[in-house]
């Protein structure tokens, strides 16, 4: 079983068993892959080295529009922001969540500001896409994803995407628990 | 702000001129003495069930450096509510806000302050 995050002086520690880093490094490259944009041969280079992009359409995977959300209640509005802020978006995110997958190689985590930052956001996005996949939409949903509470009741994909979110959830909490005493 | 005369401006500042506030002429306007259409923008983030009580009031800390109290109002409202303004002033600010509550996994919108 995993053990909370704690704050020390070196940064904040958490104790993951090999199983759960295994877990969490393939959630965070299942959100990196729905991240990664697919790129049009024809892309204008120069646009893309500052971080524009030709597509401002939103997202047509319901997980994806939840990680880069309209910006602007606006149609022409959101769309001109994520022609010109999106790109940016997923690279921060992608960014984040590889930092957090490297983190999860080594058997004991010591999380300075910059990672401890990074896992909880990665933390976040593996959530936000999970929660998509099992409908989570309101807070009867999330009550309904609550009443998976042990593994024995994993006996369908989402039973056991329910407990998955429902660890995630709990790791994250911890997580920025610790980061919170770190400010205070 | 504290008003400034012309008379006690340093003459020669270590630093480039205009760039402290002791050099520049206009010192005696505050940040906080905006006239309100310089502020005509506002950020909101919206309620999502998925995101954590613990983590929305980290990012506020974080993000816009609000004190532990002023965090947690916002999050009670978004919460409560389903949303809270958690900046206001220009249009530039209030975009690069948004654009960073989507890093963070918030949704936020922007929008004109009043509109």
């Amino acid at each position: 079983m995993a053990k909370e995050f704690r704050s020390g002086r070196k940064g904040i520690t958490g104790g993951l068993e090999g199983p759960e880093r295994e877990l969490l490094i393939k959630l965070f490259q299942d959100v990196i892959t729905t991240l990664e944009p697919d790129t049009p041969e024809d892309e204008d280079p120069l646009a893309s080295l500052v971080g524009i992009s030709e597509d401002s359409s939103v997202p047509e995977d319901p997980a994806l529009a939840r990680l880069l959300p309209q910006a602007s209640d606006d149609d022409e509005e959101a769309a001109e922001f994520r022609r010109l802020t999106e790109r940016s978006v997923r690279e921060a995110k992608i960014g984040h969540l590889r930092m957090a997958a490297m983190d999860c190689e080594s058997p004991k985590l010591l999380l300075d500001h910059e990672h401890s930052m990074a896992f909880a956001s990665a933390l976040n996005d593996v959530r936000l896409v999970l929660a998509t996949r099992l409908g989570i939409e309101s807070e009867e949903d999330a009550q309904r994803v609550a009443s998976y509470t042990d593994w024995s009741q994993a006996q369908d994909v989402e039973s056991y995407m329910s407990l998955v979110y429902q660890f995630v959830s709990w790791l994250q909490d911890s997580l920025v628990e610790a980061m919170l005493s770190d400010l205070d | 702000m504290v008003s400034q005369s012309a008379q006690n401006l340093p003459v020669a500042s270590e630093s480039a001129p205009g760039t402290s506030p002791e050099t520049t002429p206009s010192a005696d306007v505050g940040l906080l003495d905006r006239p309100a259409e310089d502020n005509p923008w506002r950020v909101i983030v919206w309620n999502d069930p998925v995101n954590l009580m613990s983590y929305v009031t980290y990012v506020f800390r974080a993000h816009f450096h609000y004190s532990q109290d002023k965090a947690r109002t916002l999050m009670m409202a978004v919460h409560q509510e389903g949303r809270a303004t958690v900046f206001t002033g220009g249009r530039e600010d209030a975009e690069r806000h948004t654009s960073a509550m989507h890093g963070y996994g918030l949704w936020a919108t922007f929008e004109r302050d009043g509109g």
